[in-house]
């Protein structure tokens, strides 16, 4: 039987806004959540993800990306191909988008809900979020609270 | 007159790798490299518990991740002369044989292969031929005409689609592609399939290191505590789980792999067994101990360097003496406190930014100047090749078994001298051989470690020098892995308890960086030079080439404009 909802945080951790989604992670352990929903810290896991991810019938990825937005900005998107992912998933890019590609390759494909913050500082070492991103944090955690309802 | 092609962003690999190529007559004259990698990890480090150092090192690549966090510990372990116990030794070398199976699986079929496979001229193919030949090379179940048939009309799908980047980007019908519509419906058949299995495999290293991506490791040992018999422990029941996608992968690897690594190579061994070679020095820091870590002669994969590609002698290597490995930056941007031209030991190493490149978007780098984040890494001044080709030379100069009767045989049985190993093709292939060799050890290993447990050794971790009073004020140590992509390095400091300074040479560094003050070319570079180029337009020889290595530059800084755009002038796939 599959698994039910899994809340999935994606990025580095080591290079500022880029690891919004694991600080996401972190933040929703300190919640009360249904007990149909799963976190997991993915890193920039790429391929490696597949094998734990493709057993549940939804899931919930966040990420941070570059874009015209403010940094900070939280926009909802549902993916249905590699190519529907927004601009510069930087490091990790290469790896979530063949991760995409390979579960519609193996034709088991879950529910995606795609939650990316804008970022502002990607490009340099260091791992605390830059302040429009940190804020950001609390607001992304409520929309997660949200959608598993 | 020479004409001047980019590739950028050179796809399918892991991060971002920008290759600029002057072409004369239809061969390239001269190839330059530039990539990013992190850098400042000691930023992160710096002053924190040096026991700590693993977890973020380990995230610089989910890719490698693993292996970065192993070098890191064994970089501690080596500052403070600490020996670890046999079970951990072998359970440290099982996570390493996953890896490097997973890694070289999915980098043949997801990264390599459609370099010589034509998806679209596998949509040709008789399904019926497919499966007589399919079931010539290999016992491999799956090889059915019917099977064969089902793949082709999937195929056909999503091919159809044209959503999935993969298979709508290719350079299909390049006259370099030569494998005929039935070998390439196997191939692809065996691409799908690798997706899948490379999901069952990653499953060991969440058995021992409690999860992956980016699995626990520990300063002095293991983080797993095995007990036989114990539900909450590491029991038979999760050991047998291991054992057994142990043996789905041997198979894989066997039947699979194997079989389609010699049909391409076939094919393609005229051209591509004299293309690609480039610099004649090899690099292995070697691996896979199965005894004491600090005992190199029981290493599966021996310890060493090949130069100028002198088969009859293997020199060593210290990676401690600050006579042998510097890094350079005279072609990369940064500055040093000793000025540009200066070499610097890793314990010495510094990061001072210094980007004096042109400002995006671009069409040249300035070569001439600084053009590349990659630092020039050198052994007593000359280049070396790192990765599976350089540890199998080494292994076969040294004499080294079973490496040289597997090299010997390969040779024989694709009709190549061993002149050959020193190629693209080279390169591809000793990346096979070696995750066949590592899918048999990791069977080894697993034996190891049971019959140590049933002989009632259940140590897993060496608590020596653990407590941080009976350090000394001063320690440096060095760790040393084979990482799937070549010999990794990690240098750490560590003063009052604490990280003082950190630096790791990866092994993309050794073959992508930059040329040298003197103009001595790194490997990507020097592997360029020479080859023809069909269609500037279409560079495949290039990706050819380059996939070869298996760049992984994930652990890098991006290199995008303020509009997050990669910067480019041409699209690859």
């Amino acid at each position: 039987m599959n698994k039910d909802i899994l809340v999935l945080g994606v990025g580095n951790l080591l290079l500022k806004d880029e690891g919004v989604g694991i600080h996401v992670i972190r933040a929703l352990e300190k919640e009360e959540l249904p007990p149909n929903v799963s976190l997991m810290d993915g890193g920039t896991g790429g391929l490696h993800l597949i094998s734990w991810i493709q057993d549940y019938n939804r899931i919930i990825m966040v990420d941070a990306t570059l874009d015209h937005n403010p940094p900070g900005t939280i926009r909802l998107i549902r993916p249905r191909y590699a190519t529907d992912f927004p601009p510069l998933m930087s490091a990790h890019e290469v790896g979530l988008r063949d991760m995409i590609e390979a579960m519609i390759l193996t034709e088991k494909l879950p529910d995606i809900q795609l939650i990316v913050v804008s970022a502002e500082d990607i490009s340099e070492v260091g791992m605390e979020l830059t302040p429009a991103v940190e804020a950001a944090v609390p607001e992304v955690v409520e929309m997660v609270k949200q959608i598993i309802q | 007159m020479s004409e001047r092609i980019v590739v950028d962003p050179l796809t399918r690999i892991e991060g971002h790798l920008r290759i600029e190529a002057d072409i004369e007559n239809g061969k390239i004259k001269d190839a330059y490299s530039s990539g990013t990698m992190v850098r400042g990890i000691e930023t992160i480090v710096k002053d924190r518990d040096p026991r700590d150092a693993w977890v973020f090192v380990g995230r610089v690549c989910g890719v490698c991740t693993s292996i970065h966090s192993l070098c890191s510990v064994r970089a501690v372990e080596n500052a403070f002369d600490i020996v670890i116990p046999p079970n951990a030794e072998m359970v440290r070398n099982i996570m390493t044989a996953v890896l490097y199976m997973h890694d070289h699986v999915v980098h043949f079929y997801q990264l390599h292969a459609l370099d010589w496979v034509d998806v679209v001229s596998a949509l040709k193919a008789d399904p019926a031929e497919a499966s007589l030949l399919a079931q010539k090379l290999s016992p491999w179940p799956k090889s059915s005409t019917g099977y064969f048939t089902a793949l082709k009309e999937r195929l056909t799908k999503f091919v159809g689609s044209g959503q999935l980047g993969i298979f709508a980007n290719g350079y299909w019908g390049h006259p370099a592609y030569k494998l005929t519509p039935e070998q390439n419906l196997i191939a692809v058949a065996h691409y799908l399939e690798a997706l899948e299995w490379q999901k069952e495999i990653v499953k060991v290293h969440a058995v021992f290191g409690g999860k992956n991506p980016h699995p626990n490791y520990l300063v002095g040992g293991m983080p797993c505590s095995i007990d036989l018999n114990e539900a909450n422990a590491i029991n038979t029941e999760r050991l047998d789980l291991v054992k057994q996608k142990l043996q789905e992968a041997k198979t894989f690897i066997d039947q699979v792999y194997i079989p389609d690594l010699l049909m391409i190579a076939n094919v393609y061994k005229d051209e591509w067994s004299k293309l690609g070679g480039g610099v004649k020095n090899y690099l292995a820091y070697g691996d896979f101990p199965m005894y004491e870590y600090g005992e190199t002669d029981n290493y599966k994969m021996p310890r060493g360097i090949v130069l100028d590609r002198d088969l009859s002698k293997v020199h060593p290597v210290d990676a401690n003496s600050p006579e042998e490995i510097k890094e350079y930056i005279y072609h990369s941007w940064y500055n040093y406190t000793q000025g540009d031209k200066a070499g610097l030991h890793p314990y010495d190493g510094e990061t001072n930014l210094n980007y004096t490149g042109p400002r995006p978007p671009y069409t040249h780098l300035n070569v001439e100047d600084k053009y590349s984040w990659i630092k020039t890494p050198r052994w007593k001044e000359e280049p070396m090749e790192v990765g599976p080709l350089a540890r199998m030379i080494v292994a076969y100069a040294a004499g080294k078994e079973p490496q040289k009767s597997l090299i010997d045989d390969t040779l024989k049985q694709l009709d190549l001298p061993a002149e050959a190993l020193f190629s693209t093709l080279g390169r591809t292939a000793a990346r096979g051989l070696e995750t066949k060799l590592t899918a048999d050890w990791a069977l080894e290993f697993y034996d190891r470690l049971i019959k140590n447990l049933e002989n009632g050794d259940s140590r897993m971790v060496n608590h020596y020098m653990w407590e941080s009073e009976a350090w000394p004020k001063h320690a440096q140590g060095v760790g040393l892995t084979e990482a799937p992509r070549g010999a990794l390095a990690h240098f750490i400091v560590i003063e009052n308890n604490k990280v003082k300074n950190y630096q790791m040479v990866v092994p993309t560094t050794w073959n992508a960086s930059p040329r040298d003050e003197i103009g001595k070319l790194s490997a990507y570079e020097s592997a360029l030079i020479g080859t023809p180029i069909h269609d500037p337009k279409q560079p495949l020889e290039i990706l050819r080439t380059i996939h070869s290595f298996d760049p992984c530059l994930a652990c890098a800084v991006h290199l995008y404009d303020e509009e997050g755009k990669y910067v480019h002038q041409m699209d690859t796939f």
